[in-house]
């Protein structure tokens, strides 16, 4: 539980960040909440920490039809956040503060959530549901990937070695609509055994899931309980498959409930 | 003698400190030229050591040496933790350190850590208890060693007999180390002659004492050749003595100094002390050895995991007949002592039973090795008997309180001891919760809510104890003893010393001294730290007050008869105005010329009596029949604490023990993977009770004085843990009509039940 020895540098802005990760066994650390745990176990051990938490990458503003929300924004942010207090953005709110405890919530970032991907983070559900993009900024280059295809599989993303996600647009649903997020927590590490984000407005339904399989996942249309029985769902020690199925199965339908009241209140 | 003072909530002594982040705790010290140790850990629960390979290691710059047990100059042989701190030649649990890396900063210990490479030859493990019992099972440490010196810990936590030698006609493994039959009148027949009879298999984990503080030592030597050992621990001389006869050193070139503690719980006495010791001695250099927390999960000593098959009977009126229970606990690699004798005792309750048949068995396995844990061997006992009880109750339509008042013990009911109780409070403690209106309420409550009700109770610890009180020039008080700080006890040896004295309790403070000058305590646990240093703290300070009396009859000539010491003074009874100060006759008497003998006292306790303190629970909780999710809603708690002397910290200890007590029932498991690999070796995967899951406590004293106890008080740290899990146990039982008989009842389990 002691890391390993490593050099730090402090990012002045994205392009110095960028020009920084050029070294092979560089990291990204913003909040810390993920990458100290795994230097500590010395899981990871980079040679050089690449301090990007003082970049201009903080915030929610409001352009159009989108919500732009910096990777760096801090849970305890993205919760007190007035965009996101809207029946439509409820589970942003709601999945911000069941994350961790106090102090994780106000060090750890939605960016560093993301891209650490670990399979039950609860975040990642609420994006997926809610059709995010993320923006990612190489040295001269830039490109747009939908949450969707930015979950690769455990602890596994899209994200490039040189990459940065430098913004997450979150596109605001229309009138009538409303999302929730509702979970099952491990007693001891806070993470999902089971969570459900929902949806619901005059475009349809749709419920994601997370801390159930590989990585979160938009559950195919359909009912609940048939979508979550065709879907691959893994057990462990604390919750077997089949329990794990059940809550998926529960959170959903509470998920999709609690989405319902918030959308029949937004029209 | 004023006990005015008595009974006042007062805030803790050390608490300024404490939340300022003053207080140096045993990593903080500043020490010349420390080395750093950091340890190797057993990747294999058992296994043959081959060979240690620390080249890589040894390269390592700042990295000063690599120790291995033949490093370490121990002179005892046995298998037990002071005797072997790091594996001879055999491995007996994954965590049990092999190796220690010594270096000049504790980041290049750890980089030599991960560099040393050791040579293992698995060998069988054994990992379930009940299969290692079986005849034909492989034994979980094949080197067959005893030590007949070891076994000093196991008086600390309570003073328990052995009851009988054991049953030669049941064939076990070599695996049973130990066992334990307490047997009485004619238990088939107490059966036959129930109108019901109730019986179950309850079965709990090992359980981590989840201090704040991880295990941490630090020794070096004098120059002179004195050992120091700067150290977190429950028990300076117990630590003293076990270092002594380990490195074989003369006891009085062996200081140990007990800092403040960082939490204890039972799991602190004489663990990673003979490690720092060991690489003290070894490389003539100070040592300071930090656990981290995870190595605190895999190395130390967590309370056993047990089995306990029980039955119970009673008659049509609500008697209770006979008890019948087969108790098998989980010792892991601790072949000195188990709790099969406590567990085995407090498995019939506070309660009269017609005859009884207790066995109980400790078996060793390659888990943990076993160390106490708050009221050990209790929590789980009650578990399974308070269970039943409820169970009982139901089958004879009694209300399940009046069952247990019915056949409560008074003082001289012979318990399955053999033995008298003493002075003991479990109808009040049982009446006062029944009046509770949360009680009342248990018929009406909304679907998938329920109420439950346990009780548990502990013997309390005996052991001798002396104490100093010193008045100082400035008319303060020093009172001095050697019991480790634990629950706030040198807050109430102030309060003690200030009524028995006749001053404000802000003017004394309570010093803890080490073993070089102290005045003798045995370990703080067993509840046993106020009944018995707190009564030698009472004795010192009336002697001091005897010499304070002295010297103001001198100065005012009056006889010491008709005096009196109030808040600081000594009057004369019946006209106040003529008086001297404490300072003033102190001042008289510290300097050169002086003309009064210095104004201390020394008090001593052997106490013979035991003080047993019950503690009775109510808990209501709700449960999610589609997540199988507990939720604690309300808790209540009454304890008989003999007298409250300060009833802040009594009700800090009552709310503390219950919720490691709900940690028990809901949340706390130590699981290993059939190889016995931990499983939850981190608080990721190990959930305590935490402030968010736990409810407000509240608290109900019940205060019935026990004779010999300081102003009454008796021992109260052990007793407030022992009934929660049952009661937490019986009211999901209430909520869901689902009996569950394993701890922890975690989500899956309690859905797993929910649907069976």
């Amino acid at each position: 539980m002691i890391p390993a020895a490593t050099r730090y540098a402090r990012a002045s802005d994205l392009d110095h960040a960028l020009e920084l990760l050029g070294e092979p066994e560089a990291k990204v650390i913003a909040g810390g909440q993920s990458l100290i745990p795994v230097m500590k176990l010395r899981v990871a051990r980079p040679s050089l920490v690449v301090d990007i938490s003082q970049l201009d990458l903080r915030g929610v503003r409001e352009e159009g039809d989108v919500l732009r929300l910096g990777p760096l924004t801090t849970w305890a942010e993205v919760a007190a956040a007035e965009a996101f207090e809207r029946p439509a953005l409820a589970a942003i709110q709601e999945c911000a503060l069941g994350i961790g405890d106090l102090q994780v919530r106000n060090r750890g970032t939605v960016g560093g959530s993301l891209v650490h991907a670990d399979p039950a983070s609860d975040m990642p559900a609420v994006l997926l549901a809610l059709r995010a993009q993320l923006r990612l900024r190489a040295r001269d280059a830039e490109r747009d990937v939908a949450v969707a295809d930015f979950l690769r599989g455990p602890f596994l993303t899209d994200l490039g070695e040189q990459e940065l996600v430098a913004d997450i647009a979150i596109p605001i649903p229309p009138e009538g609509s409303g999302s929730a997020y509702v979970s099952v927590e491990h007693p001891a590490s806070g993470f999902a055994l089971a969570g459900a984000a929902a949806l619901v407005g005059p475009d349809g339904e749709t419920v994601a899931l997370t801390g159930v399989g590989a990585t979160p996942f938009v559950l195919p249309a359909g009912a609940v309980r048939d979508a979550i029985s065709r879907s691959e769902i893994f057990g462990d020690r604390f919750a077997s498959e089949e329990y794990r199925r059940e809550l998926a199965a529960v959170v959903a339908a509470r998920a999709l409930d609690a989405a319902r009241q918030r959308a029949k209140e937004n029209s | 003698m004023s006990d005015t003072l008595i009974g006042v909530a007062r805030p803790r002594i050390d608490a300024p400190e404490k939340v300022t982040g003053a207080t140096r705790f045993a990593a903080d010290g500043y020490v010349h030229g420390l080395l750093h140790a950091r340890p190797v850990l057993a990747t294999d629960a058992h296994a043959r050591i081959r060979g240690i390979d620390s080249e890589d290691a040894l390269a390592i710059p700042g990295v000063v040496a690599v120790l291995a047990a033949a490093d370490l100059p121990i002179a005892s042989v046995g298998t037990d933790r002071t005797s072997e701190p790091l594996a001879r030649e055999e491995v007996v649990f994954a965590g049990q350190p092999v190796a220690l890396v010594i270096a000049e900063s504790e980041a290049a210990a750890e980089d030599g850590a991960e560099a040393v490479v050791v040579d293992y030859e698995q060998l069988p493990s054994v990992v379930d208890v009940e299969a290692a019992m079986e005849v034909g099972a492989p034994l979980a440490r094949a080197v067959e060693e005893t030590d007949d010196e070891a076994g000093d810990l196991e008086s600390i936590h309570a003073g328990v007999d052995h009851g009988q030698e054991d049953d030669p006609s049941e064939e076990l493994s070599g695996n049973v180390l130990d066992r334990i039959t307490r047997d009485r009148g004619d238990v088939e027949a107490a059966f036959a002659a129930s109108a019901a009879i109730v019986e179950g298999t309850f079965r709990t984990p090992w359980v981590y004492q989840a201090y704040l503080e991880p295990q941490v030592c630090t020794a070096w030597l004098e120059p002179s050749g004195t050992l120091v050992v700067s150290t977190s621990t429950q028990g300076s001389f117990v630590t003293q003595r076990e270092l002594a006869r380990a490195f074989d050193l003369p006891l009085e070139r062996v200081r140990v100094i007990a800092e403040p503690l960082g939490g204890a719980f039972g799991g602190k006495f004489a663990l990673v002390e003979p490690l720092a010791v060991g690489a003290a001695l070894a490389l003539k250099r100070p040592v300071r050895l930090v656990f981290t927390r995870s190595e605190d999960f895999a190395a130390t000593n967590p309370a056993s995991a047990q089995v306990t098959h029980l039955k119970i009977g009673a008659r049509a009126d609500g008697t209770l007949s006979g008890i019948e229970a087969r108790m098998i606990v989980d010792r892991g690699s601790n072949a000195g002592w188990g709790v099969e004798g406590i567990t085995s005792l407090l498995v019939a309750g506070p309660y009269n039973w017609e005859a009884h048949d207790i066995r109980g068995y400790g078996v060793q396995t390659n888990r943990f090795t076993f160390g106490a844990y708050r009221a050990p061997g209790a929590p789980t006992a009650a578990f399974a008997l308070e269970s039943l009880l409820d169970e009982l109750a139901t089958e004879l339509g009694l209300d399940p309180i009046e069952l247990r008042v019915k056949n409560a013990v008074v003082e001289g009911d012979i318990g399955v001891s053999g033995n008298p109780f003493p002075v003991i409070g479990v109808r009040e403690v049982l009446e006062r919760i029944r009046e509770h209106p949360l009680w009342a309420t248990r018929s009406s409550l909304p679907e998938n809510e329920g109420i439950g009700f346990a009780a548990g109770h502990w013997p309390g610890g005996l052991e001798p104890a002396a104490a100093v009180c010193r008045v100082n020039s400035d008319g303060t008080m020093t009172v001095v003893t050697s019991a480790a700080d634990m629950s706030g006890v040198n807050t109430g040896f102030a309060v003690i010393a200030a009524a028995a004295f006749g001053l404000s309790p802000d003017d004394v403070r309570v010093v803890t001294s080490d073993t070089s000058s102290g005045p003798y305590a045995g370990g703080s646990g067993g509840s046993k730290v106020t009944y018995t240093v707190g009564a030698a703290v009472l004795r010192a300070a009336e002697a001091a007050r005897q010499k304070v009396l002295a010297a103001a009859s001198q100065e005012l000539e009056i006889a010491t008869d008709d005096l009196e010491v109030v808040d600081g003074e000594v009057r004369a009874v019946g006209a106040p105005d003529r008086s001297v100060t404490v300072r003033e006759l102190a001042q008289k008497a510290l300097r050169f010329g002086g003309i009064y003998e210095p104004i201390e006292g020394h008090g001593g306790s052997a106490q013979t009596s035991g003080a047993p303190s019950v503690a009775a629970h109510l808990s209501h909780v709700r449960v999610d029949r589609e997540t199988g999710q507990v939720e604690l809603l309300r808790h209540v708690i009454a304890q008989d604490v003999g007298r409250a002397l300060n009833p802040a910290l009594v009700e800090g200890q009552m709310r503390g023990g219950a919720t490691q007590g709900i940690g028990w029932a809901l949340f706390e498991e130590l699981d290993h993977d059939e190889d016995g690999r931990l499983l939850t070796g981190s608080f990721l995967d190990y959930a305590l009770p935490t402030a968010e899951r736990v409810p407000e406590i509240e608290t109900l004293i019940v205060e019935v004085p026990a004779p010999d106890g300081p102003f009454g008080a008796k021992g109260i740290g052990e007793a407030p843990v022992v009934g929660a899990p049952a009661a937490v146990a019986n009211a999901v039982a209430a909520a869901t009509g689902q009996r569950m008989y394993e701890l922890p009842m975690t989500p899956p389990r309690v859905w797993k039940a929910l649907r069976a």
